[in-house]
């Protein structure tokens, strides 16, 4: 019997990477994104899948993506009512820490409007439970008001 | 016309799929046949990957917009940017199918400049005609609908030669 003869085996591994590469990191977040859409049936679907999609290239977790959801299906059932028009406008900002969700084009009181009508009973109010920090800001055209809220996940 | 759905973002590759996502809603919301919610996303693709690829070359990326209106059996997709306007690449990294792939899947496209002088491609697709029986090529949609975009003068501008 002959002996097994051994052959230099190639090597197939991927060569060691230079010590002065970067680390590959993620695109940069699809931030700002404005988004404007009519203030029916449409609104929640669109609102919800434009906001997973820049969550989940931020790296957002499940649990604070489920939290996103929620705030967004609060935001397009109650919002119409406190619109300036018959859209619902939203401007969306994502760094790799937090998603700043802006809700555009509010009548004056239709911040506070919105946040009052979000109340559940046995929950409480969503989207002081699910944004991490709110704010009314004043439209850039002067006219109504914007309600501004963020939500961390860093 | 107010659109329905309007999404204003930057013009990175990336954003591209978030377009996507964005008309898989709408698709379902308003119960567009499954065949031409394809066509509708794979034509947006398209015109969305011009506007990535041509419109801001040797730039930073500007805005793209994608604007939506259903009304009367016809959705209406209008893309638009601030580039400099479609005209003929021969230094194009791609095989140059872009403009009429969305001829082909589109019931009519149009090429031109609304009136703040932004260039946009404007598709319409009629949801009264799904599932197609026939889809009208891409010469016979050049033919029938090769007319000025609102607001605008014909750009004379072939899609089958424009990419």
């Amino acid at each position: 019997m002959s002996e097994p003869t051994s052959r230099p085996v190639p090597d197939t591994s991927p060569p060691p990477s230079s010590p002065s590469s970067p680390p590959s990191s993620p695109p940069p977040p699809p931030s700002p994104v404005a988004l404007r859409v009519t203030d029916g049936p449409l609104a929640a679907p669109v609102l919800s899948r434009v906001v997973s999609m820049i969550l989940a290239r931020a790296a957002c977790p499940l649990d604070r993506l489920d939290d996103a959801l929620i705030l967004c299906d609060a935001i397009s059932a109650h919002a119409p009512a406190h619109a300036r028009d018959g859209h619902l406008s939203f401007t969306l900002t994502t760094d790799t820490r937090a998603l700043e969700l802006r809700v555009t084009k509010l009548r004056t009181g239709g911040a506070n409007g919105l946040i009052g009508d979000a109340l559940l009973p046995d929950v409480g109010n969503v989207i002081e439970r699910f944004s991490d920090s709110r704010r009314i800001e004043s439209a850039g055209d002067g006219a109504g008001e914007e309600l501004v809220l963020t939500l961390d996940f860093g | 016309m107010t659109p329905d759905m309007e999404l204003s973002l930057p013009a990175r590759a990336e954003n591209i799929a978030l377009v996507r996502h964005a008309f898989g809603a709408l698709g379902e919301t308003a119960a567009i046949d499954e065949q031409l919610l394809t066509d509708v996303r794979l034509a947006v693709t398209e015109a969305c990957s011009n506007v990535v690829t041509h419109a801001y070359a040797g730039c930073d990326p500007g805005p793209l917009e994608v604007l939506a209106t259903l009304l009367d059996d016809e959705l209406t997709v209008i893309v638009r940017d601030e580039g400099p306007g479609i005209g003929p690449h021969p230094d194009s990294p791609g095989l140059g199918l872009g403009l009429p792939l969305i001829a082909s899947l589109t019931e009519s496209v149009r090429l031109g400049r609304d009136e703040h002088e932004r260039t946009e491609v404007r598709m319409t697709f009629s949801l009264s005609d799904a599932p197609h029986d026939h889809r009208p090529t891409a010469d016979e949609n050049h033919r029938a609908h090769a007319s000025p975009p609102r607001g605008s003068e014909d750009d004379g501008i072939d899609p089958a030669a424009a990419v």
